[in-house]
């Protein structure tokens, strides 16, 4: 430890609690925090969850990670989890400025975490889950061999983010075609026999359609009527799918829910009375973390600066925008900004505040690839509404395809059909058939997504994989 | 609050996965190098230099969009219109663990010990057996289990428990001490290293085009690799032949250019007269590997597969690999062995019409024995 006890933390906690709870308002439940060493920062980072099951496949990201940290191209200060109580994880060896500025942030995320409506959904006592199912796992690896488990895994893995979002509204099925009674029908036996005929004919169609409506949800589809899937596969495909189910509402508050912690930690070590030369480490460290990535977005700036707007607009805002917002110079300001963190999540966050004067701050601007050299990007346009426009597209599917599975039975052999929601980019060829085989060794037979080429979804392609490992790309519709 | 010193994890969890996921990437390395075998950088590399693996296979699948398609935001400078450098995988997604799209390209650099040990591995010699002859050494093998030693041996010493609880009328596990304790040791044990001679035959005629010499010498140079690296004992007899064949040096056969007809029969009589001359079957395990594009006279392969018949009574395998870029035709050999010879006991041919065919036809014929066993 650097020069400071776990006590030293403690008290630091009780200032920033206090500040967080009178002046911002954040009630911020219990916090449990681990002082340990980088090598299980890194981990647990690699984990996304601490003591989950054993697999190669977090040895690889830790491997990257923690080679990058020790190469000193990269730190993780804080790691937090949305569980109940919150734990966090302080890397041990930070300065004790370091550590007030995470206490500080882990307070802003606290607060998320218990009040935001998207992120309520969330199972918080995953954690007494992710340790059974580690000890399950490890008794398949023992059981079936550890390679063909981390396979299996492998396959889960590539379309375990394929779940249905938390919707607010649920589009209701579509009803069944019925034929109703009309006064002159005595008046025309023939034609009503023969409507009858086709209405039942397309009812008898719609109700031999397996699933009756397309399926988000592909591993639990899976997992349900896949062929031939023994015992033990049926359980690491739940455990997939659930552990999956904790990070999807993280990733669609990702930006929110960093423009609070930064929020948090700007706000609280302002008002903590830091001695010149700690405040001065504090700035630096602030500056590093909100600063920009050229070429990306960074969501710790992005996300402060609409925070930022939102609390500008209830104090100053100019005519207009007292047009738009019926509380803008009327409130609070933080009393807003704290309503604004329990009801948006990403999407509706942009559409509503990515004003001018935030893609100005954070410097934002729309490209496009250029498509002489893909790797290369041309900077189309720094307008807001067009920045706006790209970025809500991006953040309603969080950079995923959508994909659906619309037939179970394809060719009459029980294959997979999957549809790809074309949204003026396809899939990228290479990956769709990597995956593809995944899912076909899932499924126990070849699965098929259905795509198209350009940007209008004007020439419809098809790509196949097999359980072996093999894949082709099909340009018409594939027969049995 | 609290604040407490410790996650109550274990802490080597991350070392633990690092190691399962290199293990996993090192058996994709061997799967990778079976495909390149094929690759002259390999083979040029020569004992000494390092070669350059890049490891697919190890991508990390999900559905993306296009790479290079469509649009995203950035941070920074540029005007409308310019041109930046390459974009951060365009979506700029945030990355919580196991969400972002892995694009793992691993790039490892194996000296040839590595190759040999990762590739070679899984090849034997089949039919191995003793013979007058055989020369004797030592061999240490780690088998005994004692008292003392290097390692200390887990299953051997719950067993010496249980059976000293056993003495004492407790039946179960517990207590363990200094006297249950056994240790896997060594010793070293005479081991026969028996005498095997290869016959290696190339058909150097002028149907074999530069594409199939090359072929042809790529698979002999990985056969050369692995007897050299796992049966040192062995001698290997280099033949070439067009219409007549002749021992040549290992030099010589690696490098000679001829043209002409082929007749196979005489890569097979030359076999026979020099085995009959200085390999007697009683004290050699013999082996023949003979390769050509199967462009034979069609008067010679009946004589060709007489002789195949009786080497295949003395030796352990007879092989034959057909290297031909447009492969198939039933006029050729391999043709013909399949109809007349297709179950004629340790005789073995394949064909490979690219280079990623060659590592299947050297498990083809060094199949360990328990592999051919499984297989019949």
């Amino acid at each position: 430890m650097s020069g400071y006890t776990l006590g030293d933390l403690r008290t630091i906690d009780e200032q920033c609690r206090e500040i967080a709870a009178g002046e911002l308002g954040f009630d911020v439940p219990d916090v449990v925090y681990h002082l340990v060493a980088p090598e299980e920062v890194y981990f647990a980072a690699a984990n996304g969850l601490p003591a989950r099951y054993s697999s190669a496949r977090w040895g690889a990201q830790f491997d990257d990670a923690y080679g990058r940290y020790r190469r000193g191209q990269e730190r993780i200060y804080e790691l937090i989890f949305n569980t109940r109580p919150i734990h966090a994880f302080l890397m041990d060896g930070n300065s004790l400025v370091a550590q007030t500025l995470v206490i500080a942030h882990c307070l802003g995320h606290g607060y998320v975490f218990d009040n935001n409506l998207w992120l309520g959904a969330v199972d918080r006592e995953i954690m007494s889950r992710v340790g059974s199912a580690a000890d399950r796992i490890a008794d398949y690896m023992g059981a079936y061999g550890r390679d063909r488990v981390e396979d299996f895994l492998d396959a889960c893995h590539a379309i375990a983010i394929h779940q249905g979002q938390a919707q607010l509204i649920r589009k209701a099925s579509a009803p069944e075609p019925t034929q109703r009674a009309r006064p002159y029908d005595a008046l025309f036996p023939s034609e009503v026999a023969a409507e009858r005929e086709q209405v039942e004919g397309e009812r008898a169609a719609q109700r031999r359609r397996f699933p009756r409506e397309p399926e988000q949800d592909l591993l639990r589809f899976i997992e349900a009527h896949g062929h031939g899937l023994e015992d033990w596969q049926h359980d690491v495909i739940s455990i997939v799918a659930s552990e999956q189910s904790y990070f999807l509402p993280q990733m669609r508050t990702k930006v929110i829910n960093e423009g609070a912690a930064v929020l948090a930690h700007q706000e609280i070590c302002q008002r903590l009375f830091l001695s010149a030369d700690r405040y001065w480490e504090y700035e630096k460290l602030n500056a590093g973390v909100i600063a920009p990535h050229p070429g990306r977005i960074n969501p710790y700036n992005l996300g402060i600066n609409i925070l930022r707007e939102v609390i500008r607009i209830a104090t100053e805002p100019d005519d207009s925008e007292r047009e738009l917002w019926s509380w803008a110079g009327a409130t609070d300001p933080f009393d807003q900004v704290r309503r604004v963190l329990r009801t948006y999540d990403d999407e509706a966050l942009l559409r509503e505040f990515l004003t001018p004067k935030v893609c100005e701050l954070s410097r934002l601007y729309a490209f496009e690839h250029v498509s002489e050299d893909p790797r290369r990007i041309r900077v189309s346009s720094r307008e807001a509404d067009a920045i706006r426009e790209v970025l809500i597209r991006q953040h309603s599917t969080m950079g995923i395809p959508r994909i659906e599975i619309v037939d179970a039975d394809f060719r009459g052999r029980g294959e997979l059909l999957l549809e790809h929601r074309h949204e003026g980019v396809g899939l990228d060829e290479e990956y769709a058939r990597g995956t593809l085989t995944q899912v076909a060794l899932l499924w126990g037979k070849p699965c098929t997504v259905r795509t198209a080429t350009g940007e209008g979804a004007e020439q419809p392609i098809w790509f196949t994989g097999h359980p072996d490992g093999n894949s082709e790309r099909q340009d018409s519709e594939p027969h049995g | 609050m609290t604040v407490v010193g410790d996650s109550g994890l274990p802490h080597d969890a991350g070392r633990r996965d690092a190691l399962h996921h290199r293990e996993r990437l090192r058996k994709k390395i061997t799967e990778q190098l079976k495909e390149r075998i094929g690759e002259e950088d390999i083979v040029a590399a020569g004992p000494e230099k390092k070669i350059r693996v890049p490891v697919k296979g190890t991508k990390r699948w999900q559905f993306i969009h296009d790479r290079g398609q469509g649009e995203g935001v950035g941070q920074g400078d540029g005007a409308p219109g310019d041109v930046l450098g390459p974009a951060d995988d365009g979506n700029g997604r945030a990355g919580e663990a196991g969400i972002e799209p892995g694009e793992e390209l691993y790039e490892v650099w194996l000296d040839m010990d590595d190759v040999e040990e990762l590739l070679f591995s899984e090849l034997s010699l089949p039919r191995l057996k003793a013979k007058t002859g055989d020369v004797e050494v030592t061999e240490t093998t780690f088998d005994q289990i004692a008292r003392n030693g290097p390692q200390l041996d887990k299953k051997s010493t719950l067993r010496e428990n249980l059976l000293r609880n056993a003495k004492r009328g407790r039946v179960s596990l517990g207590g363990i001490d200094k006297p249950d304790l056994r240790y896997l040791s060594y010793r070293d044990l005479p081991r026969p290293r028996n005498r095997a001679v290869i016959f290696l035959a190339m058909d150097v005629s002028g149907s074999m085009t530069v594409a199939r010499k090359r072929m042809a010498r790529l698979f002999f140079y990985w056969c050369v690799q692995f007897l050299r690296s796992r049966y040192e004992q062995t001698e290997i007899v280099f033949l070439s032949h067009t219409t007549e064949a002749r021992e040549v040096s290992e030099e010589e056969f690696f490098n000679r250019v001829e043209s002409g007809g082929t007749k196979v029969s005489s890569a097979f009589e030359a076999v026979q007269d020099i085995q009959r001359d200085r390999f007697p079957a009683d004290d050699w395990n013999i082996y023949v590997l003979h390769v050509s594009d199967g462009d034979n006279f069609t008067a010679d392969n009946k004589r060709a597969l007489e002789l195949i018949e009786m080497l295949t009574g003395i030796c352990s395998l007879v092989g034959y690999l057909e290297v031909d870029s447009n492969s198939g035709g039933s006029h050729k050999l391999a043709g013909y062995y399949e109809r007349e010879a297709s179950d004629l006991d340790r005789f073995v041919f394949a064909r490979a019409a690219e280079d990623r065919e060659l590592w299947p036809a050297l498990r083809k014929f060094f199949a360990s024995d328990d592999v051919e066993a499984a297989i019949r």
